[in-house]
């Protein structure tokens, strides 16, 4: 009994071990999505409009469209895994899901753990805060001086963690995190945090569905815009068809379609 | 907007939470039980072995478990987020469930160990046939609340996308802006969970109860 309780547990410890030390070689998920004839995507649906759920609890969106003509292009199927925007990351470096689209910024310290295609869409920062608001924002430091909503892991939180709490303009704990933008804009309505920031167009989603709601200031300051899809780190394969199939779509004007029905513009 | 189809999409994550709750908590059952025995006849080895294992295991935050054994431990074997999550859910319990089952069988009084192995019972029978019938009764209260706790633990494995209840109600949160009606979904199904596994655990507690020993 006990020879065998100790053989099981140095088999657990030694499994353990293999797997902290096993990587996958220098293969390609491009061969493993070819070879399955489905591209696993993960996305954290709870951004609207770039990806949120439909009333018959299907994905949609601006990205999850996109993903879907991308797809189309490559000649595979998507199948789609919903996860929190935070554990994305970790999921593409660790393969358990293929590539993630949600609405991702470039930044270097992201590109540290993962890939990234080209930006098929450039994205702004904005300010919202609800209307009875009455101070003056010219500049984006100028947010410094009231109580900060973001939602953590996003390239907005790390501008407001580099040029504000870094530069001792703001104090830490007059920048609130959030998990998700929807919690954050719940807390602007009830007034524990003055002033939203965020990604434009969930931004001006936000402005539309709350009438209380005002947008202060829009523009390119976080990460100067573009986004794209967060792909496995060094896999050139992957990004070459998925860069061919954005340049594709491009050109047939099919992310302009996408635009104007999603974002309006 | 169309509610109805709202809430049944919240309603159909019930099936993830159910499935993680069947598995983690029988395998939370069979590890605590094997554990607490060893814990308690095991030797002095296997004793200290176990209560640094319970100690560890109730000191680490579940949802730390749960990134660890999926993105670290499944690098190897590959698990898929339901199955990954529902073992380290039914893992971080087994540390709870040795606590309940070895206290309920320190409190079938040590005499009757004693009285068993002098009409010539070995150590295991006298586990067996003596101790854990009472004890398991004993063990059934804090059981069935371990049980409810396991229920809605069970929300943890949103975070390795696993579309359960609590993960449906945020996206339909997001998707329509209205979190109160969500979440209140969300809550009326678990509290229904809850209640039902409870009150039938409450029933079986009557049913096994000992006449002479109420």
């Amino acid at each position: 009994m006990k020879k065998v309780l100790v053989f099981l547990i140095s088999v657990i410890l030694i499994t353990t071990l293999l797997a902290a030390c096993t990587q996958s070689g220098p293969t390609s998920v491009l061969d493993k999505i070819k070879n399955e004839g489905k591209i696993i995507v993960g996305t954290s649906a709870d951004y609207p409009p770039y990806e949120f759920v439909d009333s018959t609890g299907q994905k949609t969106g601006f990205d999850i469209e996109l993903m879907e003509e991308i797809g189309k292009k490559m000649g595979v199927t998507v199948e789609w895994v919903d996860m929190p925007f935070d554990s994305l990351i970790a999921a593409v470096k660790e393969g358990k899901i293929d590539v993630s689209i949600s609405c991702f910024n470039y930044s270097e310290e992201r590109a540290k753990e993962v890939g990234f295609s080209k930006e098929y869409f450039n994205s702004e920062d904005s300010f919202i805060a609800n209307k009875d608001f009455t101070g003056k924002i010219e500049k984006p430091e100028d947010v410094a001086a009231y109580k900060l909503g973001v939602q953590s892991g996003t390239t907005q939180d790390t501008w407001i963690k580099e040029n504000l709490i870094d530069t001792n303009l703001i104090k830490e704990e007059n920048v609130q995190q959030y998990e998700r933008v929807d919690q954050a804009a719940l807390d602007l309505e009830a007034g524990r945090i003055d002033i939203l920031m965020a990604d434009y167009v969930p931004a001006k989603a936000l402005v539309a569905s709350h009438p209380g709601f005002q947008m202060l200031l829009h523009e390119a300051i976080a990460s100067a815009g573009p986004i794209n899809i967060v792909l496995p780190l060094n896999d050139e394969k992957v990004k070459t068809e998925i860069d061919k199939a954005i340049d594709a779509l491009q050109t047939e004007g099919v992310i302009d379609q996408l635009a104007a029905k999603y974002f309006g513009e | 907007m169309d509610l109805s189809n709202f809430l049944s999409y919240i309603a159909s994550g019930t099936l993830y939470t159910l499935g993680a709750t069947l598995i983690a908590l029988p395998a939370g059952l069979i590890l605590g039980l094997l554990f607490a025995l060893l814990y308690l006849y095991g030797g002095k080895v296997f004793s200290f072995l176990m209560s640094i294992y319970s100690t560890v295991m109730r000191g680490i935050p579940p949802i730390v478990l749960l990134f660890v054994l999926y993105f670290v431990v499944s690098g190897s074997v590959n698990l898929s987020p339901f199955l990954a999550g529902s073992i380290s859910l039914g893992i971080i319990s087994s540390a709870y469930q040795m606590e309940i089952i070895r206290g309920a069988i320190q409190c079938v009084s040590g005499g009757q160990m004693m009285a068993a192995r002098a009409i010539g019972l070995s150590q295991a029978q006298a586990v067996r046939e003596i101790l854990l019938p009472q004890a398991l009764r004993i063990a059934l209260p804090s059981w069935s609340n371990e049980a409810a706790i396991v229920i809605k633990d069970s929300s943890l494995i949103y975070a390795l996308g696993v579309p359960e209840i609590l993960r449906r109600a945020q996206l339909i949160s997001a998707s329509t802006q209205q979190p109160f009606l969500a979440y209140s979904a969300a809550a009326l199904i678990y509290f229904a969970l809850v209640f039902i596994t409870t009150r039938l655990l409450g029933r079986l507690e009557q049913k096994l109860a000992i006449p002479a020993n109420p």
